[in-house]
């Protein structure tokens, strides 16, 4: 496998062609419907990505916030490029040794899936030649450009996408590596660096979607695949390597498909919906009952092809059904899956007479609803059975949350780009370059040598903070007052436990509340053993560190009450603790920090404990 | 593969055609490989532009130093289409829309050397643009003229009025006139003097964002102005544009009562001292307002005179100044304050102009409301200097109507009665408490 990266970061400074700032936002106040049409750049070619996505005729609804301009809406002509956000970007390129071009020209790439407001996304190339080494091993990073996030997506109807303007135009850094990576891992720790490197800018925004991926894998014999906009870094790796057997699967297919001798499909879709009505079930049943139909398409050769082979979750079939997804048909069959659906093997023999096929053929069924809709999706499955003869398709895919990735539009080309005459060309000086080099931010294995020297804390734990992005976390903390042991050990073992369980919830954990929850455990209000819980109750929903406290049932046990538990426990246990001495202490201390749930430190139940042992009057008789 | 020279390469770099495939090698050994692109206009000293295999342009400062290398020439010059002058003229359909372009955004396209839009000259462009047009019938394109509106003057207007009046003769149901927005409305005023009698509607439409990007507007105008022009009983100059934000609804104005009120929004047009004539939207077109009626009969163009202007009243506006503005000319139209105020500094200049037969008539630069003289003193001193109010006429029509009524006549005391006439329903005569449309 050979994988490169494309790594898009959003800055923290204002958006990148208006004076708008870079935050999202719940507050609607209007939404404005636009259609976009496929249009040729200076080569009056029409790129075949756009021309795709343009085909769905859909209408898009964006959604205005407070924060929202006419610029956003393609109401204004756009402002000048963002200098702060051009000085980030430059000062990244200087960190990855990069060369900053002369003249930075803002170019128009063609995006017709409703993401840009303007159908196109504004993107500049600013430095090349760059690298950045991890554990001793250099990776090329070609290009660095800067350019404008796009709409996010808040709702898909049939004929409709909804949109939302506040992420639209935040400036985004976007950093390519060369196609040296050589496994998921690699992959990941490359991002990781990068990552570091960014935030080291101190420029950067920060949560959910603020850092997003694009990996590009091409493996041997295979094609080179884009999947578009990977958003947690933890599943890098698994996209990698789905891919890669995603890959294989499908180059098994196309073996199997030349010995086999297989055309290019090329028999007429046949109306069969009179064969499946008294069967059919599923989408197909539903279509019959709807003034719908069902189609079928024969696919030569193919039969046996569509399933799974043996140990694998890959499958052309998916693929088929993928790409006609993505021309507006959900529900696609195929002869594979027989028996599902009320398709049971007489109506499949059924269908393969109707259809001309024989054993070695499969076939397609499309649930059409409304009548005439299917043309579309018809088209692309013949066309991606096509493929399948020929390879694998280079194409841009979006990825799923397990780790797999969906078809979502053929890759684009360079006829997708053509200047934004709207904004004049920006020189890069070397007055510029020098001042960004005098203040250059630390790079990121200095400060981890630095944090290691102050705090005494070991070098990979730090670096741990570092890759997850929470070294600055750690440095605020720890200058509030916060012993640099707990805070690591806060941020390296409890926080990520705690996100792995809850998500949505980590969004939570701002520095100020970090620091309560310290403030609070310093102060005796719960032990370090109630540290997971009270995370935990945070990132559900309480308000309060102490509301978490509350509902986490950690309010502190009083002194009182723990030495009255201690005295209860020796007195139940008098005789085993008769029988076995000192060595009783060991299975009491454990039953009572069972019940003390973590309300006091461990070292005071131990306390607490000895002191009720001590105090037990000596064993009477004897004399 | 032609050699690297040893010689300064930007002198050599600058005669090459645009398209060229080159190899820049620098004294620093970086090497650029890609395809000669028109650098912008507000470029810096000595950059070259490339367009990369990544679809990126770059701008690469040449040294001296650098090594050229010209790895291919282009097949044809830029990759523009090829013109289709030698076409056969397209059979004229009766009852067809006639498509008139002046030029404008509507028509035009990013040119990549200047770096700004320019109008486009062909037919079988603009209909490579909009492939829909002829969708519910014939559409009979004629070129006029390949300008932006700023550059459009009322010698033009007469130009274009011959033109529709043409179309018309020749069996047009309907005409649409594609115009840079910049001076729509002046053409659509001075268009609903000129035509008499018109036989079907005349659809001034233009588009705030070019054709050449996903988002235009234009398509939708278009296609909207056309599907009006095709109206059967409509008989005035309107102007269609967007009339809101979204793709999915056009406003129509009466051609005399509009106006461009914002630089860059798809529905900067809007209808001053009344609503709208109608729509077009989902459920058609729909005239919900007063219009005129086609009529039978053939189409007259009327004539204009060229010596009218507007002044435009400020604080610290000179009576010597404005008084040389307006010497060379037959009738002037105040844009004054409120309303319909000037400082009575340009009395003197006034009462002579005057007497000289000058018609100096006075509208307001609220764009909204009438002019009346009998409120405030001032007003009531202009009117005794010989000022004509023209109640809530906006400076521009009265402009347009003022060259039309100065060519219709050469006697002031019957320009002023005409400038006092209703013709294209230019006056409203009564201003509804919901303000602005």
């Amino acid at each position: 496998m050979k994988a490169g990266l494309e790594v898009h970061q959003q800055l923290a400074t204002n958006k990148l062609f208006c004076a708008c700032p870079s935050e999202l936002s719940e507050s609607v106040t209007a939404v404005v419907r636009r259609r976009l049409r496929a249009t040729g750049g200076e080569s009056h070619q029409i790129d075949p990505a756009a021309a795709f996505q343009a085909a769905r005729g859909l209408t898009y609804a964006y959604e205005a916030v407070t924060t929202s301009c006419l610029v956003d809406l393609d109401e204004e002509p756009p402002h000048p490029l963002n200098e702060d956000a051009l000085n980030v970007a430059l000062t990244m390129a200087l960190l990855l040794h990069a060369r900053p071009l002369d003249e930075v020209e803002v170019m128009r790439k063609i995006v017709v899936d409703g993401s840009n407001t303007a159908g196109f996304q504004r993107t500049a190339l600013v430095a090349v030649d760059g690298f950045v080494e991890v554990a001793g091993r250099r990776y090329s990073t070609p290009t660095i450009c800067l350019e404008e996030d796009a709409a996010r997506k808040v709702g898909e109807e049939q004929d409709e996408l909804g949109y939302r303007l506040d992420r639209l135009g935040i400036p985004l850094i976007e950093i390519a590596t060369g196609p040296e990576i050589r496994s998921g891992a690699e992959a990941r720790e490359v991002a990781e660096e990068l990552g570091a490197l960014l935030r080291a800018t101190g420029k950067v925004r920060r949560g959910i979607g603020s850092i997003r991926e694009d990996l590009n894998v091409s493996t041997e014999g295979g094609a080179r695949v884009e999947i578009k906009g990977v958003q947690e870094l933890r599943l890098l790796h698994r996209y990698a390597e789905i891919e890669e057997e995603r890959q294989k699967v499908l180059l098994g297919v196309q073996g199997t498909l030349r010995d086999r001798k297989v055309l290019p499909p090329e028999g007429l879709p046949m109306d069969v919906s009179d064969a499946l009505r008294p069967v059919a079930s599923g989408p197909m049943g539903e279509a019959l009952a709807r003034d719908g139909r069902v189609i079928a398409l024969g696919l030569p050769g193919f039969s046996g092809l569509l399933r799974s082979p043996p140990g694998s979750g890959e499958r052309l079939g998916r693929e088929l059904a993928d790409s006609a997804r993505a021309a507006g048909l959900r529900g696609l069959f195929h002869s594979d899956e027989v028996p599902a659906q009320g398709v049971d093997a007489s109506c499949a023999s059924t269908l393969r007479a109707r259809l001309g096929l024989g054993p070695e053929d499969a076939f397609v069924l499309f649930a059409e609803r409304p009548v005439g809709s299917a043309e579309r999706a018809v088209a692309a499955v013949r066309r991606r059975a096509r493929q399948a003869i020929e390879g694998i398709p280079s194409e841009t895919r979006d990825p799923l949350p397990d780790g797999r990735s969906r078809y979502s539009r053929p890759l684009p080309g360079r006829d997708r780009m053509y200047p934004e005459t709207d904004v004049p060309p920006i020189p890069v000086t070397a007055e510029r370059l020098d001042r960004l080099r005098a203040s250059l931010p630390q790079r990121p294995e200095l400060v981890r040598a630095r944090i290691v020297r102050e705090t005494g804390l070991g070098g990979e734990l730090v670096r741990q903070m570092q890759r997850s992005g929470d070294l600055e976390l750690f440095e605020t903390l720890v200058g509030q007052g916060h012993s640099a042991g707990s805070v690591s050990r806060l941020l390296t073992q409890d926080l990520p436990a705690v996100r792995e369980q809850v998500p949505s919830g980590s969004e939570r954990f701002s520095g100020s509340l970090l620091d309560s929850v310290l403030t609070e455990l310093d102060r005796g209000a719960f032990s370090k053993e109630g540290l997971p819980p009270v995370l935990l109750a945070l990132s559900r929903g309480a308000v309060s560190v102490e509301e978490a406290i509350q509902r986490a049932g950690l309010a502190q046990m009083s002194t009182t009450e723990l030495r009255e538990a201690a005295n209860r426990l020796v007195s139940e246990n008098r005789a085993m603790i008769d029988e076995r001495g000192p060595a009783a202490f060991s299975p009491l201390m454990g039953d009572l920090m069972r019940a003390v749930r973590g309300r006091r430190d461990g070292k005071e139940v131990a306390e607490a404990l000895r002191a009720a042992l001590s105090d037990r009057p000596a064993p009477t008789g004897g004399a | 593969m032609e050699e690297g020279s040893l010689s300064d390469p930007w002198p050599r770099l600058k005669g090459l055609p645009m398209g060229t495939t080159v190899e820049l090698a620098g004294a620093d050994g970086r090497t650029w490989q890609g395809t000669l692109v028109p650098s912008h206009e507000l470029s810096g000293e000595r950059i070259v532009q490339l367009k990369l295999d990544s679809g990126y342009n770059v701008g690469i400062r040449v040294h001296p130093a650098d090594r050229l290398v010209v790895l291919e020439r282009p097949a044809r010059a830029n990759g523009e289409p090829s013109a289709s002058g030698a076409s056969p003229a397209p059979e004229i359909l009766p009852g067809h829309v006639a498509l008139l372009t002046t030029g404008g955004t509507i028509a035009s396209r990013v040119d990549y050397r200047t770096g700004g839009v320019r109008p486009v000259r062909e037919e079988s462009e603009i209909l490579s643009f909009y492939p829909d047009l002829s969708r519910d019938g014939p559409v009979h394109v004629i070129p006029v003229f390949d300008r932006l509106s700023e550059e459009i003057s009322p010698p033009d207007w007469a130009t274009l009025a011959a033109h529709v009046a043409e179309a018309f003769r020749r069996g047009a149901h309907g005409v649409v006139i594609a115009h840079g927005t910049d001076t729509l409305a002046f053409t659509s005023a001075a268009l609903a003097f000129q035509l008499r009698r018109l036989p079907g509607p005349v659809v001034l439409v233009g588009a705030q964002r070019s054709p050449d990007r996903p988002s235009s507007d234009g398509p939708g105008n278009l296609q909207a102005a056309v599907r009006l022009a095709r109206h059967t009983t409509l008989g005035e100059v309107v102007v269609l544009m967007h009339a809101g934000l979204s793709d999915d609804r056009y406003a129509i104005h009466r051609g005399t009562r509009v106006r461009k009120m914002h630089s860059s929004r798809r529905d900067a047009f809007q209808s001053r001292n009344g609503p709208p004539l109608g729509w077009v939207g989902a459920e058609g077109v729909v005239l919900d307002q007063p219009y005129r009626s086609a009529e039978a009969g053939e189409v007259t163009v009327e004539p204009l005179e060229s010596r009218g202007g507007i002044l435009w009243s400020f604080p610290g506006l000179d009576a010597a100044s404005a008084a040389r503005f307006v010497e060379p000319l037959r009738g002037v139209v105040l844009a004054g304050t409120g309303l319909g105020h000037v400082s009575s500094i340009h009395l003197p200049w006034i009462r002579e102009a005057v007497k000289r037969g000058v018609v100096v008539a006075m509208t307001t630069q609220c764009l909204e409301g009438p002019a009346d003289p009998f409120v405030y003193a001032t007003g009531r001193e202009l009117l005794r200097a010989g000022v004509l109010y023209l109640d809530d006429l906006l400076p521009e029509t009265a402009y347009a109507k003022m060259l039309w009524a100065l060519a219709a006549s050469t006697d002031p005391v019957e320009v002023r009665r005409l400038m006092k006439l209703d013709l294209a329903g230019e006056f409203s005569p009564r201003h509804s408490v919901g303000g602005p449309a």
